[in-house]
């Protein structure tokens, strides 16, 4: 009876760590899962059906869509909040990563429209345990511009959370900010602020 | 007159053995390891923040600079764009540029980067004859070479001083003490401190300076104004980080 219950203790330990690990050691290495995001991102920014500002939610919709692929904007803001990621509930957990979601669409998206770069190399890979870095090399105007990609290894393959061009986190930009929001107001405070920064891009793009 | 054209030739082929492996070297040769700079166990509280007690003060100056930027610096910027053309503003550029070699030339060599510095002199013979005075950057457009910037404070940094507290100073932006020496150091080596210019000369190079670069480059702050929820961080973490970029890169 024994030796049956640990021969089944066994085949179900053999099991679990071949179902656990197929889906990591058949996912694409951090630059294979990166590249064709970036490229159907650039399709879609050059695409002359999605010009121009009567296109501009359906464009947006795309552009998001095709980002969210690729990066992962629950671990963004989990790496944002530091430790008051951990003391809010579930709800709330996922309202911040809706608004900041937004936020990062707000403000970046339409950066990224108007942004022409002549050409994009991929020029390093480190990969340190659960963790990698890609290195593009971006050219605008003569001008090569190292844009570094972090990556983490996530159920669903490799995924961004945090961009890096010229030393400056993205990650760690925004965790100061909030930090700073958090020592004098409390979560809450933090989210009304980030809902009216929200309500600006509304108003301007209104007002466009 | 043929003599002293010469000799600027002459140097330019000499360090043209440098140079070549310094631009092969480029930007692409330089390798980053971000994944061991990370906030360890999503605890924001293990990264160490800029160290500000002047904030309150440093706050009141963000603001000056706010209203100077946009009731000043962004319509004179504006006017001055539409007056002058984008050509014209770059060749300005350039000259800006060119004749503050000499600053980039001494903090190469001080930092013991002398391929680089080899490029910076060539930049500067290569401009200031085939580029006319420094108006053209014929060294970027006929010979690949690019800048390589080199400041005092990044040298000050490079030999290990640490940044000491933040600043936020009215006009010029943001700093730190170091970089307020170093920013200081190289005014006093730069080619114009040896003019005898008075004050309000010395102000006005500086601003019609700042004017140019301002219109030749995308709004950055107006960028962090509308990124982010508290712009006056945004700036000084953006900035401590670039810095601390600029000077580890030089110490790898």
């Amino acid at each position: 009876m024994k030796a049956t219950k640990l021969t089944c203790m066994f085949v179900w330990l053999i099991f679990c760590s071949v179902v656990l690990t197929l889906p990591v050691s058949a996912a694409k290495g951090p630059t294979e899962t990166i590249k064709p995001v970036l490229e159907d991102l650039t399709k879609l920014l050059n695409n002359p059906a999605l010009q121009g500002d009567a296109s501009r939610n359906e464009r947006r919709q795309k552009i998001m869509s095709t980002i969210k692929v690729g990066f992962d904007f629950q671990e963004m803001c989990k790496r944002v909040l530091g430790r008051t990621w951990l003391e809010i509930d579930q709800g709330e957990k996922e309202h911040f990563t809706e608004l900041m979601t937004k936020l990062l669409e707000n403000a970046y998206i339409g950066k990224l429209e108007d942004y022409h770069y002549k050409s994009m190399e991929y020029v390093e890979e480190k990969v340190q345990d659960d963790r990698a870095q890609v290195t593009t090399l971006v050219e605008k105007n003569d001008v090569k511009l190292p844009v570094h990609y972090i990556l983490q290894l996530t159920p669903r393959g490799w995924m961004v959370y945090d961009i890096n061009i010229e030393g400056v986190s993205l990650v760690r930009n925004y965790m100061e900010q909030f930090r700073s929001i958090l020592r004098t107001d409390n979560f809450k405070g933090l989210v009304r602020i980030i809902e009216e920064k929200n309500k600006t891009f509304e108003k301007t793009s209104k007002d466009s | 007159m043929k003599k002293i054209v010469f000799f600027p030739l002459v140097i330019l082929f000499f360090v043209s053995g440098t140079l070549v492996s310094a631009v092969d070297r480029g930007i692409s040769g330089q390798s980053v390891d971000l994944l061991n700079d990370e906030v360890k166990d999503n605890d924001a509280s293990s990264v160490s923040s800029v160290s500000d007690p002047l904030e309150p003060m440093n706050r009141v100056f963000f603001e000056v600079n706010d209203r100077l930027y946009f009731w000043v610096l962004k319509p004179i910027k504006t006017g001055y764009a539409a007056v002058v053309s984008p050509d014209i503003r770059q060749c300005f550029g350039n000259f800006f540029d060119n004749i503050s070699s000499p600053v980039s030339l001494l903090n190469n060599l001080l930092q013991g980067r002398f391929e680089d510095a080899g490029v910076v002199l060539s930049r500067f013979l290569i401009n200031s004859t085939l580029g006319v005075y420094g108006f053209g950057d014929a060294a970027t457009t006929a010979f690949n070479i690019t800048p390589r910037p080199a400041d005092f404070g990044q040298t000050l940094g490079v030999y290990g001083f640490g940044e000491g507290i933040y600043f936020f100073w009215p006009v010029i932006g943001p700093s730190n003490i170091r970089d307020s020496v170093g920013f200081a150091a190289d005014l006093s080596v730069h080619p114009t401190s040896f003019l005898d210019w008075n004050i309000y000369e010395r102000a006005g190079y500086y601003m019609g300076n700042k004017i140019n670069s301002m219109s030749l480059s995308p709004s950055v702050y107006e960028d962090v104004k509308k990124f982010s929820v508290d712009p006056y961080v945004a700036t000084r973490q953006a900035y401590s980080e670039h810095r601390y970029d600029q000077i580890d890169k030089q110490k790898r």
